[in-house]
Parts: C-alpha cells; sequence; structure tokens
C-alpha cells in the first residue's frame, strides 16, 4: 500500500429536500449523511455496512460523482468529486447492484461496447477487452444474447464487467449480491475477491455481515447517517466488547443472577433477549479468563440452563452499533 | 484475466456521439414499436395533408413539406427526448453521466440518428404523395431546397436538443412535451405557414429555429409563395440566428441540468 489515500472523505453530510402538496408546498428535509470522515487505501477493500436507509448508497453516489454533498470534501485519487468529475470519472468504476442498468433489447456485447466507447477505453483495445471481461465474468457464451433474457446473476455479472471494463483504479460496488441466488452469490464474490490481487482499491457496500468479514480488510459502519465505527473486523470485535461471547439460555432469569454475571471477570457487556418463554444472556467476553463453566456456576440453580461459547459475530458487532447508535 | 492497470483513456464527444447513433440503430433495429413513428406515422400525415391542401396549386409540394416535416418534428424532439426519459426507465441515465464524456454528446448522437430516421419517414411520404396524386413535384430552386432542407433539419436537432436536457432535468418532461406537442407542430408551420394563422402567433413562432428555416424552404421550393414579408434571406438570417442561440442554450441548459440533477440526486427516479 502506498501512502497517498485512494479515497478520503471529510465530514461529508447530505440533505435531501422533497416536497408535497398542491403547491409543493411542504418541505420534508431528510439528512441522509451526517459529517462522514473516512479514509481508504490504496489497494485496500473496504466494507461499508449499515442499515437500510443509512446512507451508504449515497456515500456511494457522492464519491462516484454522482451526487453533490451538502458540505464537507471529498477526495478520490486526490481528484475532488465535484470539481474535478471528469478526470476522476475515467479513472473508477461503479456497480450499482440490481435488475436495471442496462440496455435490455441489445446484447451484453453491444452493451460493454457501448460504454467501452463512452469510458475512452481505446479503441484498438475495446474487441479484446469486451472479451476479456465477459470471459472473466464467464458470460462469454451469452455475449450475443439480449439482455433482457438475463438472470438476475447474469445481469449482476455484466453490470461487474462494465463497471471494470475500463480499468478504474477505485471500484464501487454498492450491494453487489443483493438479491442473488448463493450460488451466484458465491461467484460474484469469487469475482470480486479476485479483482484484490490486481490492485484494485475497492469500496463495497452490503447487508450481509459474512460477506464483509470474507472481503474486507476493514469494515465501517453506517448508521442513520453517521459513521459509527470504523476497524478491522478484530479491532470491531473488541470495540463491541471482545472477541469472545458465551450464550446461557433458560426461563428466565433474574435481576440478581444477570448482575451477578456481569460482576465476572472478563466480562464486558450482557444483554438479556427473550425468544418465546426462553430467555438468552448473550455475555461478551473482553479476555480468556472467563470460561463457560464459570458462567454455568455463576447461574446455579437453572435445571435446564444451556450454556455455550461462540466467536463474536460481525452480526453481534454491526447489531450492537446500531443499536448504540439508534439509542 | 490480464493485471487491471491503467490505460489513457481515449474518449472524445465525437467518439461518444458515434457510439451513441450506434446504440440508437441497435435499439431502434431491435424494437419494432419504432415503426409507428418512423414509418405508419408519416405515411397517416401524408393522407392527412393531402385532404387538407386540395386544390392548392402546389398541393404535392406543400403535402410532402407539411407531412414531411411533422414527421421528422415528431422523430426529432419525441424521439430525442424520449430516449433520455429511457434511460431513466432503465436505470442507465446513472451509468450514462457516471462516464467521462458530457452528456450532451450522447443526446447528440440520438438526435443525429432521429434526424436520419426523420429522413426516412420524408421518404415514405413523398412516395405516398406521389402515388396518390400521380405527380411528380417540382421544385422551384432545388439547390437551395437542398441546402435549406438540410439547415432545418439542423434547425430541428437544436431544438430537440434543448427539449432533451428536460428529460435528463425531470421524470415529467415527458409530460410536458406531450402537452406542446402538436401547438410545436402547428406554431412553428410545419403543417402549413405560419402566416396564415393569427397574427399574434407569429411573434411566438419567430423564437422557434424551425419557423424561419420552414419559412425559407417553402420560398425555396413553392414558386409565388408569400410567407414573411421579409423574405427568403431575412428567413436564413433569423434561422441561423436563432439555431446559434438555441445551440448556446442548450450547451447551458445542459451544463446546469447536470449539476442540478447532482443536487437534488433524483436521477434514479423514474
Amino acid at each position: 500500500m502506498t501512502s497517498a489515500p485512494a479515497i478520503e472523505a471529510r465530514g461529508i453530510t447530505r440533505v435531501f429536500q422533497s416536497r408535497k402538496g398542491f403547491f409543493y408546498q411542504d418541505v420534508t428535509r431528510t439528512e441522509a449523511l451526517r459529517g462522514v470522515d473516512l479514509t481508504v487505501e490504496t489497494g485496500e477493500i473496504f466494507g461499508l455496512l449499515g442499515p437500510n436507509g443509512a446512507g451508504k448508497t449515497t456515500l456511494v453516489k457522492i464519491l462516484t460523482t454522482l451526487l453533490l454533498p451538502t458540505s464537507g470534501t471529498a477526495r478520490v485519487l486526490g481528484l475532488d468529486v465535484t470539481k474535478e468529475t471528469e478526470a476522476l470519472r475515467a479513472r473508477i468504476g461503479l456497480v450499482l447492484g440490481g435488475e436495471r442498468g442496462l440496455y435490455n433489447r441489445i446484447s451484453a456485447r453491444e452493451n460493454l461496447r457501448y460504454f467501452a466507447d463512452l469510458y475512452g477505453v481505446p479503441y484498438a483495445e475495446r474487441e479484446k477487452r469486451v472479451n476479456e471481461v465477459l470471459a472473466w465474468v464467464g458470460l462469454t457464451e451469452a455475449a450475443d444474447r439480449r439482455t433482457e433474457e438475463y438472470s438476475r446473476g447474469m445481469k449482476q455479472k455484466l453490470h461487474i464487467a462494465r463497471g471494470i471494463l475500463h480499468r478504474p483504479e477505485v471500484l464501487f460496488l454498492d450491494e453487489p449480491t443483493i438479491g442473488l441466488d448463493p450460488k451466484s452469490a458465491r461467484e460474484t464474490r469469487k469475482l470480486i475477491r479476485s479483482l484484490i490481487g490486481q490492485g484494485v482499491t475497492i469500496f463495497l457496500t452490503t447487508h450481509y455481515m459474512f460477506e464483509a468479514e470474507e472481503l474486507c480488510h476493514r469494515i465501517g459502519v453506517l448508521s442513520r447517517g453517521r459513521l459509527a465505527a470504523l476497524d478491522t473486523v478484530a479491532g470491531l470485535r473488541q470495540l463491541v466488547g471482545g472477541d469472545r461471547t458465551i450464550e446461557a439460555e433458560d426461563y428466565g432469569f433474574e435481576d440478581s443472577e444477570l448482575a451477578a454475571v456481569k460482576r465476572l471477570p472478563g466480562v464486558s457487556k450482557v444483554v438479556s433477549e427473550e425468544y418465546g418463554p426462553v430467555t438468552r444472556l448473550t455475555i461478551r467476553v473482553r479476555t480468556g479468563d472467563l470460561s463457560v463453566e464459570e458462567v454455568g456456576r455463576s447461574l446455579i440453580g437453572h435445571g435446564g440452563l444451556a450454556v455455550r461459547e461462540r466467536r463474536t459475530s460481525l452480526e453481534d458487532v454491526y447489531l450492537d452499533l446500531v443499536e448504540e447508535e439508534t439509542n | 484475466m490480464a493485471t487491471v492497470t491503467t490505460s489513457t483513456p481515449d474518449w472524445s464527444g465525437r467518439r461518444s456521439t458515434l457510439a451513441s447513433i450506434r446504440l440508437a440503430v441497435l435499439t431502434f433495429l431491435a424494437d419494432p414499436q419504432w415503426l409507428i413513428p418512423s414509418m405508419i406515422a408519416p405515411i397517416v400525415f401524408g393522407f392527412v395533408s393531402y385532404e387538407l391542401f386540395l386544390g392548392s396549386p402546389d398541393l404535392v409540394v406543400y403535402v410532402i413539406l407539411g407531412a414531411g416535416m411533422m414527421s421528422m418534428w415528431g422523430q426529432t424532439l419525441y424521439g430525442s427526448g424520449w430516449a433520455t426519459g429511457q434511460d431513466r426507465n432503465l436505470g442507465t441515465l446513472e451509468p450514462t453521466l457516471s462516464a467521462p464524456t458530457p452528456y450532451l454528446f450522447v443526446v447528440l448522437g440520438r438526435i443525429l440518428w432521429n434526424v436520419v430516421s426523420g429522413l426516412i419517414g420524408i421518404a415514405l411520404v413523398f412516395v405516398v404523395v406521389v402515388a396518390v396524386s400521380g405527380t411528380v413535384p417540382s421544385i422551384d430552386n432545388p439547390l437551395a431546397f437542398t441546402v435549406l432542407f438540410l439547415f432545418t433539419m439542423f434547425t430541428l436537432a437544436a431544438v430537440g436538443t434543448v427539449f432533451a436536457a428536460a428529460y435528463v432535468y425531470t421524470r415529467y418532461a415527458g409530460f410536458i412535451q406531450n402537452v406542446g406537442e402538436f401547438a410545436f407542430y402547428i406554431g412553428t408551420g410545419c403543417m402549413f405557414p405560419v402566416i396564415i394563422l393569427p397574427f399574434w402567433t407569429n411573434p411566438i413562432a419567430l423564437f422557434f429555429p424551425p419557423s424561419w428555416a420552414l419559412d425559407a424552404l417553402r420560398y425555396a421550393a413553392i414558386p409565388g409563395y408569400v410567407g414573411f414579408s421579409w423574405g427568403l434571406g431575412w428567413d436564413v438570417v433569423g434561422g441561423i440566428g436563432t439555431t446559434v442561440a438555441y445551440l448556446l442554450i442548450a450547451g447551458v441548459v445542459f451544463r446546469r441540468v447536470e449539476r442540478h440533477v447532482l443536487e437534488v440526486g433524483n436521477l434514479q427516479e423514474y
């Protein structure tokens, strides 16, 4: 990795205004982003997680010059996203997920030729490059079929092919596996992973924790327009109270029992949730000092107690952070 | 796949315009609904204007110009704007605008193709009217007619460019255009000379480049034609002036519209 960051955003805010009423007199302001700061290093795969409406796509659109921030500055590859758009657009790629975004009545090959021309892929290389990306995403056989005949997974692959056609230095992937069946999603992740070795900086937004954990060097959690956390997966685990999680389940626990568990050595957080008649205590453990047996001993008197240990998942981290931000 | 490395981008306005023309042709060939505006509508216009001008001494020229220009007008304006509306519907407006090429060049390609397909419509009108009337029209000044015909297409394209910006600006542009379409047909003299309309409409018509160009075209085609009192020469000057103004407006409008849609963030709306 070089010292110059691929993406640098400082204090990005974005307010959307919608108007309603016969004379559009009712104005509603929605703060989609509220002061986002982040830096993504060159060659990194950066993941952005967040619930629906958290502002992920808004941030991607700002960084890819498709939306202006209300305030703040952002530079991608050293170029200002609001002022040096032409130069920047030639050097970045954008993959928006979904069924839309393709000319349905023409073939995948023609779609790619068209965008190759708009992106200035050297004319002499155009056919070679189109064939290359079609082969890379596994669409060579279907290249001359109209894209309206494509499955969702095939369309997604074509979106990715278009995104890398002009060999961008930074590739933005906005929920690239959403709505895909498990096989197509796995193939898409494989394609993304293979870009890592090719020196492309990747900015990925996703809802899927395992996807982010599997692919990303660092992860940011966006909640209600704010970056709630930004770290490696290991760092995020520590942030929410530890790498280990012990779960204890039975038919209800007394408050005094909860307090006793909280006093155990290494316990950073205890959350009690009810699942029908069963109560589950999720105990986040910061150190290796506390064992499952010790937790069991502290809850003595529970005949049907089930205690197990697992690694704190990214989903735990995500839910904790989003919950904290919401509260 | 080879390692992803950067290469010097080779985009240009000309290349993007050619790519846009190619896409328009492919879409045209792939989509039979285009037969209606480009093939069927001109024939209908031909029959309607034949009935309208029956008894006129230069019936055939009036009919061909009237129906042909209606077809051109529809193709250029409706087609150019519609394609951008389609970009909104298909979700291709965002990926197109995220390319380094200014969108104006893409629109230009579509307009040029629509002008060409409008010419096919005129050719059809010519065939239909000659077949129905049994007369081959004689043109008063064929050279001037040819030049002015090309100029008229250019004026239509200039208006089409400004209209296309509206489709980038808002998803409701189609509604606005549908409402205004027939007023433009009549008001700019596509179907019949502006001069026969009530006087108060004339100054309004002069804001549109095709009004000047079409009047000049009729001067060149029809012997003894009485159009605007200032005659063919000033028609050409007025046509050039308004066309230049429209192209300048289009350049400014497109830049502003592109900026505006980035401010409001409505590119994905359809």
